[in-house]
């Protein structure tokens, strides 16, 4: 393997780390969105935090790595416009991702409080919480921004 | 690499096969966190095993129909059996059906453990089991993606080496390669060592199998030797390069 195909494999093993965190962030937003109690909130957050470090992780490592590529590669550019457009749709997507975090970590702030006041039972203050209609609409933000750049990647001349 | 690169036709099929195989990995990841943090929480370990049934099994199966799509699309069971598997696309496939084997182990582990605890019996043990299948399988799913995506051993893989020097008495053939066909300067050889330059006038990178033997990657523009010695009859020629010989870069030569 050359040194351009392990930094090709690396960014793909950054975008695969990505998409599968976002996978299994969606599994968290669904098992969180019937969940009432401090803390069955508390350990689906602990897994939340799993796929955010998965998620974090990715961002970065795809787009630093898959830059480098259009440089070294000589049929690409970074100014193609396939790139720019996976530059803004990353960018759209980081946004929109972590807005989401913040949205998600009010329901793990809460049964938090609600454990520490000795308080374990159903809640319908965390349960609304657990169904915050602006962190599901942040996280489908940035999961559509991602499946394009996953599409925009495919498809782009020369792939 | 260069060999990364596709004929048009093949996106769609790739595309579903990446969507696959980051659904399977991402409820791999959300199986393995939810059984491993459930702390007796009975609603975690649920979720840790329907993660597995519900959502990574219909990816499997998503990747494993792809692939064969592509397998195919790329023309892979139509080269000559002398032209092996190359080692990243053997890696690929053993992942995804040992894989798939160990799979069903675990969905049948998971699926005896939840129903145990719904008849109010402990299904912890049996569902660890599951669990460090589950493991076992994401770290398969990362070296599979490093071998698909890497392609170790790809040139010298798929067939033996070719030869670069001929005895002085070879027949010569020039092969121009370009997107995506062979022309040979001659349809017809006689028997005995043939000397074939291989010149690439594409914009893709190509390679020219014949024989059993290949040569390297030829980047566009340049050119490589390869002497082999032919037996009359025919001869089937190709690009190994996935995908080129299924899109035209294949033909037969004559040996008399």
């Amino acid at each position: 393997m050359s040194f351009q195909d392990w930094i090709f494999s690396f960014h793909l093993l950054f975008a695969a780390t990505l998409v599968g965190g976002l996978v299994m962030s969606w599994i968290v937003v669904v098992a969180l969105y019937s969940a009432d109690g401090a803390e069955e909130t508390l350990g689906f957050g602990r897994v939340g935090l799993i796929s955010n470090v998965a998620i974090v992780l990715g961002l970065p490592g795809t787009i630093a790595l898959g830059i480098w590529l259009a440089i070294l590669r000589p049929q690409f550019h970074p100014w193609d416009g396939w790139i720019i457009g996976a530059i803004v749709l990353w960018v759209v997507a980081t946004v929109a991702v972590v807005r989401s975090f913040l949205e998600y970590r009010k329901p793990v702030a809460k049964a938090r409080e609600l454990r520490s006041a000795g308080r374990v039972g159903a809640s319908e203050e965390l349960a609304a919480l657990n169904r915050s209609a602006r962190g599901l609409l942040f996280r489908a933000l940035g999961s559509v921004a991602i499946v394009l750049i996953v599409i925009d990647m495919v498809y782009k001349p020369g792939a | 690499m260069f060999a990364a690169i596709r004929p048009a036709g093949q996106d769609f099929p790739v595309l579903l096969h990446i969507v696959g195989a980051t659904i399977v990995f991402g409820a791999l990841l959300a199986s393995v966190g939810s059984l491993a943090l459930a702390r007796g929480q009975v609603r975690m370990f649920r979720i840790g095993y329907f993660s597995l049934l519900f959502v990574a099994l219909p990816g499997w199966i998503l990747m494993r129909l792809s692939g064969e799509w592509i397998y195919r699309k790329q023309g892979w069971n139509d080269v000559p059996d002398q032209l092996q598997d190359p080692t990243w696309l053997r890696i690929g496939f053993g992942v995804a059906d040992w894989g798939g084997l160990l799979f069903l182990v675990a969905l049948i582990v998971g699926g005896v453990a939840v129903l145990r605890m719904r008849s109010g019996k402990s299904g912890a043990g049996l569902l660890k089991v599951t669990m460090s299948i589950a493991v076992v399988l994401a770290v398969g799913y990362v070296g599979a993606v490093w071998a698909m995506t890497g392609k170790p051993n790809y040139e010298s893989a798929a067939a033996a080496p070719a030869s670069t020097t001929a005895t002085g008495q070879a027949t010569a053939v020039t092969v121009t390669a370009s997107e995506f066909t062979f022309t040979l300067s001659r349809t017809s050889v006689p028997q005995g060592e043939v000397e074939f330059t291989v010149v690439n006038h594409g914009k893709l990178a190509h390679n020219f199998w014949i024989n059993g033997q290949q040569t390297p990657l030829i980047s566009p523009g340049k050119t490589a030797t390869l002497t082999t010695t032919l037996t009359p009859g025919s001869a089937n020629y190709l690009c190994t390069v996935p995908g080129h010989a299924a899109a035209g870069m294949k033909g037969t030569l004559t040996v008399r």
